[in-house]
């Protein structure tokens, strides 16, 4: 069985999606707030559902990112 | 001693919470002012010694609840008085044979060296017995509703004022935390103006007690509920609860009454009513409408306090806003996008919708709280007695809700709008 390295390289990107993700959650919860008329605090206050969101996120982007690599790796591997 | 009362009563206060330093709340709750006071009539140390005169079910609860606190309070139950032998044999039981036993209640009145009088025999017993306690100097606790007709409540009424000894009733949810803190709420206007209020009680039961074989005689004297000259039936044992809490809620009391009655279900050896609806009036225009029905328990009991701001459940310790609080927007976004995925389309369809019931669960109005309020209305008994006195406002809200109980029986048998006689007037 072949050893998997995950390098440190990789990590740090994952956590940079993962942010970007989490971005996205946050100007979803902003948007919200602005277009039901709530309260700013809802800004602390839902964080731990924008944090699920988040996460959410990051899982549908996991998938359509190893979906893409698995053609790419298809692709290339059929061409050789 | 002093500082046990002290404790008790700093204990009441800390849990219902609304007392202390609120002029308001004092104001609309004057019978509670005593759990402030320091100064009493009857010192902590000298005993508060009562008799009991109807040691049935009610007046065996009653007993015992006296009992729970007898020697934190400095308080004891001296006499009891049941002429009914299983129940005689039963109370002496309960007081461990300390208390002096009688069958004959005008024996326990010659007692000299008792302060209350705790009455809880059936309904059309209320008047003379509470009367004589009155007219031998003892300060009275009679369990609701106060008497069978309208001149005997107002005949124990005249003679409270008369002897001007105290005379309570057993309206206990004067002393429930929830409804003092729901009273409080109102009259602060946080349910806005209270428009209509509706109250029931359902139960399945006809009521009816065994009867020891071979003794009919006894039918009357077990299940007096259940005949007319004895009682008013769901009028008077259910009815004049709900009625008071309405009143309280009001802080007023009603111009008229319609109502109906019917035996439709415990149809056999019973006289009574087994289903009951009322309608009362207020001055101002606000309908308090009520049934009572021994056929079905569902719903349960609930007072439903209606405003233009907010309800209230008062069983349920609920207070409910006309304006809830929004959902947080983020998870109405998540809700409104899942509906335009996932929701069907429809051919066609009502152009009105029912406006069904709101789906919201309230707030609560208090803490909920463990305290039983069958205890704290005879506890406040013992802390007037050593007072000397009681708040005028508790004998009149019995009265009227006797009053207005009896008035809706009228009403059902004569199928006619009834108005309260100025001769009943106080």
């Amino acid at each position: 069985m072949k050893d998997i390295t995950i390098s440190g390289k990789k990590i740090k990107l994952e956590i940079i999606i993962w942010v970007c993700c989490l971005c996205a959650s946050v100007l979803i919860n902003i948007y919200a707030i602005v277009k039901y008329n709530n309260s700013w605090w809802e800004l602390l206050t839902q964080l731990p559902i924008v944090l699920l969101i988040s996460f959410m996120i990051y899982f549908f982007t996991g998938i359509i990112r190893f979906g893409i690599y698995s053609i790419h790796k298809l692709f290339f591997r059929s061409k050789e | 001693m002093e500082d046990l009362l002290k404790l008790n009563r700093r204990e009441f206060l800390k849990k219902i919470s609304v007392i202390t330093g609120s002029t308001a709340a004092l104001a609309s709750m004057p019978w509670l002012k005593i759990f402030n006071n320091d100064v009493y009539a009857k010192s902590a140390n000298d005993k508060v010694r009562l008799g009991f005169i109807g040691i049935g079910d009610r007046g065996s609860v009653l007993l015992k609840n006296v009992q729970a606190f007898e020697s934190l309070l400095n308080v004891e139950i001296a006499a009891i008085c049941e002429n009914y032998e299983p129940n005689y044999q039963r109370a002496i039981q309960y007081t461990t044979g300390k208390a002096k036993p009688f069958y004959d209640y005008r024996k326990l009145l010659e007692m000299k060296d008792l302060d209350g009088i705790v009455i809880a025999t059936p309904l059309a017993e209320h008047c003379h017995i509470t009367v004589d306690a009155l007219n031998a100097g003892f300060h009275v606790f009679c369990e609701k509703a106060m008497a069978r007709t309208l001149d005997d409540t107002k005949k124990m009424y005249d003679e409270h004022i008369r002897t001007k000894r105290i005379l309570q009733l057993g309206h206990q949810r004067i002393f429930n935390p929830i409804y003092l803190s729901a009273i409080e709420k109102i009259r602060k206007g946080e349910i806005g103006q209270i428009t209509h209020m509706r109250a029931y009680w359902h139960r399945h039961g006809d009521w009816r007690r065994a009867v020891p074989k071979g003794k009919p005689e006894l039918d009357r004297v077990i299940n007096w509920r259940l005949y007319d000259d004895l009682s008013a039936g769901l009028f008077t044992e259910l009815l004049s609860h709900q009625m008071q809490v309405a009143n309280w809620v009001k802080d007023s009391f009603p111009t008229s009454v319609v109502a109906n009655g019917s035996l439709i279900y415990y149809t056999k050896n019973r006289e009574v009513h087994d289903h009951i609806s009322c309608l009362y009036y207020y001055p101002d225009g606000t309908q308090f409408m009520y049934d009572s029905i021994n056929s079905n328990k569902y719903y349960g009991c609930e007072e439903q306090i209606l405003g233009s701001k907010g309800t209230m459940e008062l069983e349920l310790n609920k207070v409910y806003s006309e304006t809830p609080p929004s959902p947080p927007a983020i998870l109405q976004l998540v809700n409104d996008m899942e509906k335009g995925i996932f929701n069907t389309i429809p051919i066609g369809g009502a152009s009105w919708v029912p406006e069904t019931a709101v789906k919201y669960k309230g707030e609560y109005i208090t803490d909920n709280y463990k305290m039983d309020e069958t205890k704290l209305q005879l506890e406040a008994f013992t802390r007037y007695i050593r007072e000397g006195k009681a708040p005028e406002e508790l004998p009149i809200q019995g009265y009227y809700s006797s009053v207005w109980s009896l008035l809706a029986e009228q009403a059902a048998k004569t199928q006619q709008r009834v108005t309260l006689d100025e001769k009943y007037r106080i």
